[in-house]
């Protein structure tokens, strides 16, 4: 009796919680729309060189992997859509299969998983450190909003570059498939992109498009707020960048299904 | 919101008056400049000046440093205590050239040479 | 200009959780004063100095600051306000990613449209202040903690606040470090006729630089008056402070073996 109470308390408590959470990471994305708006006519506009340098480190030095994860993952479709789809002699069936997945599914989520592991933990731990050092409060004292300061570039940052991200991952993805695919069943690299391009529609490409926006402004809220979190020395540090990279990962893919399931009824 | 700036002596007088502080010391600053671009001697006359605070102290350390630069005159005149202690805080008393008036400077320049 | 005093405190209640920190503090502050916040530690110093600072909100009673009260002003108004206080924190707060120069123009930066030559000599002269010349390039990583002190403080002067509180300045170092800090901050308050409020627990400094001192006790304050007054408090715990007495309470043998004994297995 007193097991099923605890174990019922403990659920509306964890319940409780995740509530209160997502309404912070609500009330943070207002609050940082709100300066990217109001913030010029209050003097506290949000900084483009801060903006500039966000993207740099979120975006541009996360080319290179996101580029060679999508490359090996469009290798391993062609390979296991040409092994499952020769079964049923239906081979040539593979482009289309790969075109549609990696740009409304995959390219997207490589970009958006390499961003959450590598800028999910980042922010964390920067802003944590912030929060620990006291920077925080010196900057809110200063009379400079941390969130206009701190949290508007990165969201901004983001939000530019997820969907650069994306496309780039989309292109590495569909090469590395065109490659296979054009070694093994002698299609040349350009008749693979026609067809490529005969199979899919802007719709496609851009329902990746729209899920990185998601993707970024989930990665770039979770990693803020468990960064301003932080408590407890250099283990709570730890703890939130950690916290920051699983959560920012489970919240992708969440979303992912849940954006899946209403786009493709 | 300009200066008023008088030439004696072949010495460009800047007036500066009032309180020199974040929002009135660019004026300042570019009233300097520009007499020492005009390749003139100048001397900064603080007298009116109610209130200095660093922004204006560092337009008088710029425009100091220009003038050596070029070789020109520069000296601080009318400087009152207010203004001194300021000065001081950041032992700027001891670079700048400091006289009571334009008078004095001259007085000093011809007891040199 | 003396007859509106620029910190007002009104019966301020604070509480971390269930635990009262603060209870009825009165305060005010002067024009150009400096006021000595003393008190062991834990006695809520700090604390006091987050309300002050509208890092964290009364759970009651009302903070002036300017004859303004901080709690109900309008964000943009706060903002504004706190263009004119200069705030150094006990552990610096430098940011870790600037250069010394860069963290004592960084206000400038943020606020003002000023050249950025006037703002590198603005922020220069500050470290010449603060006697911190020649040492602009250094990372805040690769100071010592005078250093960060002292770097600290030309951030927080940097705009020329009317209103600078100072945290701590004294604890971790050596005396004639320490002793120069005092010096400078009562520099500070002749040049530009600063009002201070320094937070500390080093009797020697608050000594020298107070105008007037108030000691906090367990969340409550004991006496606020002149150094002089202070010293001849016939209260006790005061006197005990100031002698570093260890207040000796008497032992209750049972309380103290439980105690030492609660929650152990087998006993
Ligand atoms: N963030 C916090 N959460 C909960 N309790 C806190 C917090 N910060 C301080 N306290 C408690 O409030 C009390 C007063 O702390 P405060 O930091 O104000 O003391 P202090 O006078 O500054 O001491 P010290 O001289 O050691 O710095 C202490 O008992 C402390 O345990
Ligand atoms: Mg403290």
């Amino acid at each position: 009796m007193t097991r099923t109470m605890s174990f019922i308390e403990g659920t509306g408590r964890i319940t409780l919680n995740a509530i209160e959470e997502v309404g912070y990471h609500f009330a943070l994305f207002v609050e940082s729309l709100y300066w990217v708006i109001a913030g010029p006519f209050l003097g506290q506009p949000v900084r483009i060189p801060i903006i500039v340098s966000e993207m740099m480190k979120i975006g541009v030095l996360a080319v290179p992997v996101v580029m060679l994860l999508s490359f090996s993952n469009g290798v391993m479709m062609a390979i296991q859509g040409i092994a499952t789809l020769q079964e049923f002699d239906a081979e040539s069936q593979v482009v289309p299969g790969i075109a549609y997945s990696v740009t409304r599914e995959f390219g997207v989520l490589i970009a958006a998983i390499v961003v959450a592991g590598r800028s999910g933990s980042a922010i964390a731990a920067r802003i944590g450190s912030m929060q620990m050092s006291q920077e925080v409060d010196a900057l809110r004292v200063m009379g400079i909003e941390p969130v206009r300061h701190l949290v508007a570039p990165i969201l901004l940052a983001m939000l530019l570059m997820m969907p650069i991200l994306t496309l780039l991952a989309d292109s590495a993805a569909l090469i590395g498939g065109g490659l296979y695919t054009g070694i093994v069943l002698k299609l040349s690299l350009s008749t693979f992109i026609d067809r490529v391009f005969e199979t899919i529609a802007l719709y496609d490409l851009m329902q990746g498009v729209v899920k990185s926006l998601v993707f970024g402004l989930l990665i770039a809220l979770i990693a803020c707020s468990n960064g301003f979190s932080v408590h407890g020395g250099s283990e709570g540090l730890g703890r939130a960048t950690t916290r920051s990279v699983v959560l920012s990962i489970a919240a992708i893919v969440v979303a992912d299904m849940i954006f899946t399931y209403f786009l493709n009824r | 919101m300009e200066y008023e700036i008088e030439e004696i002596k072949g010495y460009a007088i800047v007036h500066l008056k009032g309180d020199v502080d974040l929002s009135r010391s660019p004026f300042a600053r570019k009233a300097i400049l520009d007499c020492l671009q005009e390749r003139k001697d100048v001397l900064v006359d603080l007298t009116a000046v109610t209130y200095i605070d660093s922004s204006g102290v560092a337009s008088l350390v710029e425009g100091f440093q220009v003038s050596r630069r070029m070789s020109l005159d520069f000296a601080l005149i009318g400087v009152s205590d207010a203004a001194m202690s300021v000065l001081q805080l950041a032992r700027l008393d001891q670079v700048f050239p400091i006289f009571a008036s334009l008078d004095a400077r001259i007085a000093h320049t011809e007891r040199r040479t | 200009m003396n007859s509106q005093p620029i910190i007002e405190i009104r019966e301020l209640d604070a509480y971390y959780g269930d635990r009262k920190i603060l209870d009825q503090i009165d305060l005010q502050v002067n024009e150009g004063e400096i006021m000595v916040v003393m008190g062991g530690s834990g006695s809520g110093k700090s604390t006091l100095l987050r309300h002050l600072l509208s890092l964290n909100r009364p759970s009651a009673g009302t903070i002036r600051l300017f004859g303004q009260d901080i709690n109900g002003l309008p964000s943009r108004k706060l903002h504004e306000m706190r263009q004119r206080i200069g705030v150094s924190f006990q552990g610096g707060a430098l940011f870790n990613s600037l250069n010394v120069e860069e963290n004592v123009a960084f206000p400038l930066r943020e606020h003002t449209k000023l050249d950025d030559n006037t703002i590198r000599i603005m922020a220069r002269m500050k470290l010449e202040v603060v006697n911190l010349a020649g040492f602009e390039k250094l990372m805040p990583s690769q100071l010592s903690g005078g250093m960060i002190k002292r770097a600290a403080l030309a951030r927080a002067i940097v705009m020329d606040p009317k209103l600078l509180f100072f945290d701590e300045p004294s604890a971790g170092l050596d005396p004639v470090v320490s002793a120069d800090l005092d010096e400078l901050i009562l520099r500070l308050r002749d040049a530009m006729g600063v009002t201070i409020v320094v937070v500390t627990h080093e009797l020697e400094s608050a000594f020298r630089i107070a105008d007037r001192i108030t000691v906090l006790d367990r969340g409550k304050i004991l006496i606020t008056g002149t150094t002089r007054e202070v010293k001849e408090s016939d209260n006790s715990r005061v006197q005990n402070l100031l002698n570093r007495r260890t207040e000796d309470v008497p032992v209750n043998a049972d309380e103290y073996l439980q105690r030492l004994t609660d929650d152990l297995t087998g006993l």
